[in-house]
């Protein structure tokens, strides 16, 4: 199992309030981790701050072969991990439109942009819906718009919050499709949940979050058996 | 009462003719309020989002000061701006009192607080994902804040229209640092205050038609605009 990326050194605090304490968090190329953890345990945190959007007290980031601070990390990770909110924000515009808007950084022209926003859209079987104004769309269809929006800009990990929360049976199984097919083209994905059960059949790996730091649950691949490989000791 | 429909006959009269001085002064009126909005929002609107995204020392001492800067008389204004332009003043030796970029500048400040003020509700109240969603998508911050301003457009634009419409009426300021000069400074409401004093009340009234219809239409617009925001989301 190669690493994407590792994250040490992880502290935060809001209000002299600590949030996250985490000595270590190495992200794994090419699997679905599983972040699980109470509400306010700190999950939303730690994906800000892995996706830089979240200032840490202190990070340390190992990527690429170097070693850096968060700060000096932060436009590479910004450009490689894309993370998407529990409810995902679209832009107030056509569903098109808020697929081809990373597109601009790529610099690309107008056409070949287009071709890029079809291709896509017929991907996540999305295409009937190109024209729709974005903010008209039901829960389900933003988080498949979103997940489509990222794919687009070929991030090396994805950062999801709770991607199938509030969502009907019928959405859960398409979002949880797509993530399987995201993770099938080799993208690195992590994600939040408490819905264990829809995403556990795609997740290698489960870290449990409780008290800023975070637990790695060992389990057979695929399965709902976890037990827990090591508990660090709390010292917020 | 049959003045006062005489009066109205007659400027009528003077707007449908097209008389030269009249439409002078709607020019220069709109030109000099214009200039100020223009000069004024892009400032307004950056401080505005710092302010409403970003936490640093003394934040909330400036939107206080903002806000109250929103309610100084417009003559507060003008006198301060006089005597910093008055000869003895220290801006004297640029010579800009009694011209329109005298009345340009004291319209600035303004209508800039009100624009900051304004600005900076509609972006406390914008939705923080948006800001964070442009960015994790790869946009630059400049680019980011482009579309934030697109995001919250609608309040954006009830801010502007605001800050126009409290320059374009204001009279305490363009009288002490315009002065009132025919074929120089003189906009709607000094011409307005000039004429009613004189007696003279049919060109009063064709000016105060058009700023009337200015307020009917530019509320008119920002209804309109506000209900094709709600429809949408």
């Amino acid at each position: 199992m190669s690493s994407l990326i590792n994250f040490s050194n992880i502290t935060i605090s809001l209000s002299g309030k600590s949030i996250l304490n985490i000595d270590q968090l190495d992200v794994p190329a090419h699997q679905c981790t599983l972040l699980t953890g109470r509400n306010g345990s700190g999950k939303t945190t730690l994906f800000k701050i892995m996706a830089g959007l979240l200032k840490p007290n202190s990070a340390e980031v190992h990527y690429q072969g170097l070693e850096m601070t968060w700060k000096q990390a932060k436009p590479y990770i910004q450009k490689d991990i894309i993370y998407l909110h529990q409810q995902p924000y679209l832009f107030d515009a056509s569903v098109a439109d808020n697929i081809a808007y990373g597109l601009h950084r790529l610099g690309e022209n107008k056409a070949a942009a287009h071709k890029k926003v079809m291709q896509a859209l017929d991907w996540a079987n999305l295409s009937h819906l190109a024209h729709r104004s974005a903010k008209q769309l039901s829960g389900g269809e933003k988080q498949r718009v979103a997940l489509t929006r990222a794919r687009i800009l070929s991030p090396r990990l994805l950062l999801l919050d709770e991607p199938t929360a509030s969502m009907d049976t019928d959405a859960k199984q398409q979002t949880s499709l797509l993530l399987q097919r995201l993770k099938s083209e080799g993208v690195s994905i992590m994600i939040s949940s408490h819905e264990t059960h829809t995403i556990d059949h795609i997740a290698d790996r489960h870290l449990h979050i409780e008290n800023g730091q975070i637990n790695t649950l060992e389990r057979a691949v695929h399965s709902n058996k976890v037990t827990v490989l090591n508990t660090p000791k709390f010292n917020a | 009462m049959n003045d006062l429909s005489q009066a109205s006959a007659h400027a009528f009269q003077l707007l449908l003719s097209g008389n030269s001085e009249i439409w002078e002064i709607i020019s220069l009126s709109f030109g000099v309020s214009f200039s100020a909005i223009l000069i004024a929002t892009p400032p307004a609107l950056v401080i505005a989002f710092f302010l409403a995204f970003f936490q640093f020392p003394m934040r909330r001492a400036l939107i206080s000061l903002f806000n109250t800067f929103m309610s100084v008389p417009a003559v507060i204004i003008g006198l301060t701006l006089y005597l910093l332009l008055s000869r003895s003043g220290p801006l004297g030796d640029l010579r800009l009192l009694f011209t329109d970029k005298a009345m340009v500048i004291g319209q600035i400040m303004l209508s800039f607080p009100l624009l900051v003020a304004m600005a900076h509700a509609s972006f406390q109240a914008a939705d923080r994902r948006a800001w964070e969603t442009a960015i994790t998508l790869g946009a630059s911050p400049a680019r980011a804040f482009f579309t934030l301003m697109y995001e919250v457009r609608f309040g954006l634009i009830a801010a502007i229209v605001a800050g126009f419409g409290r320059v374009v009426a204001e009279i305490g300021c363009s009288m002490m640092v315009g002065g009132n000069i025919l074929h120089a400074t003189r906009n709607i409401p000094t011409a307005i205050a000039l004429e009613t004093s004189k007696g003279e009340f049919a060109q009063g009234i064709a000016l105060g038609m058009v700023l009337l219809v200015l307020s009917l239409s530019l509320n008119a617009g920002v209804s309109i605009f506000q209900g094709k925001g709600e429809l949408q989301a």
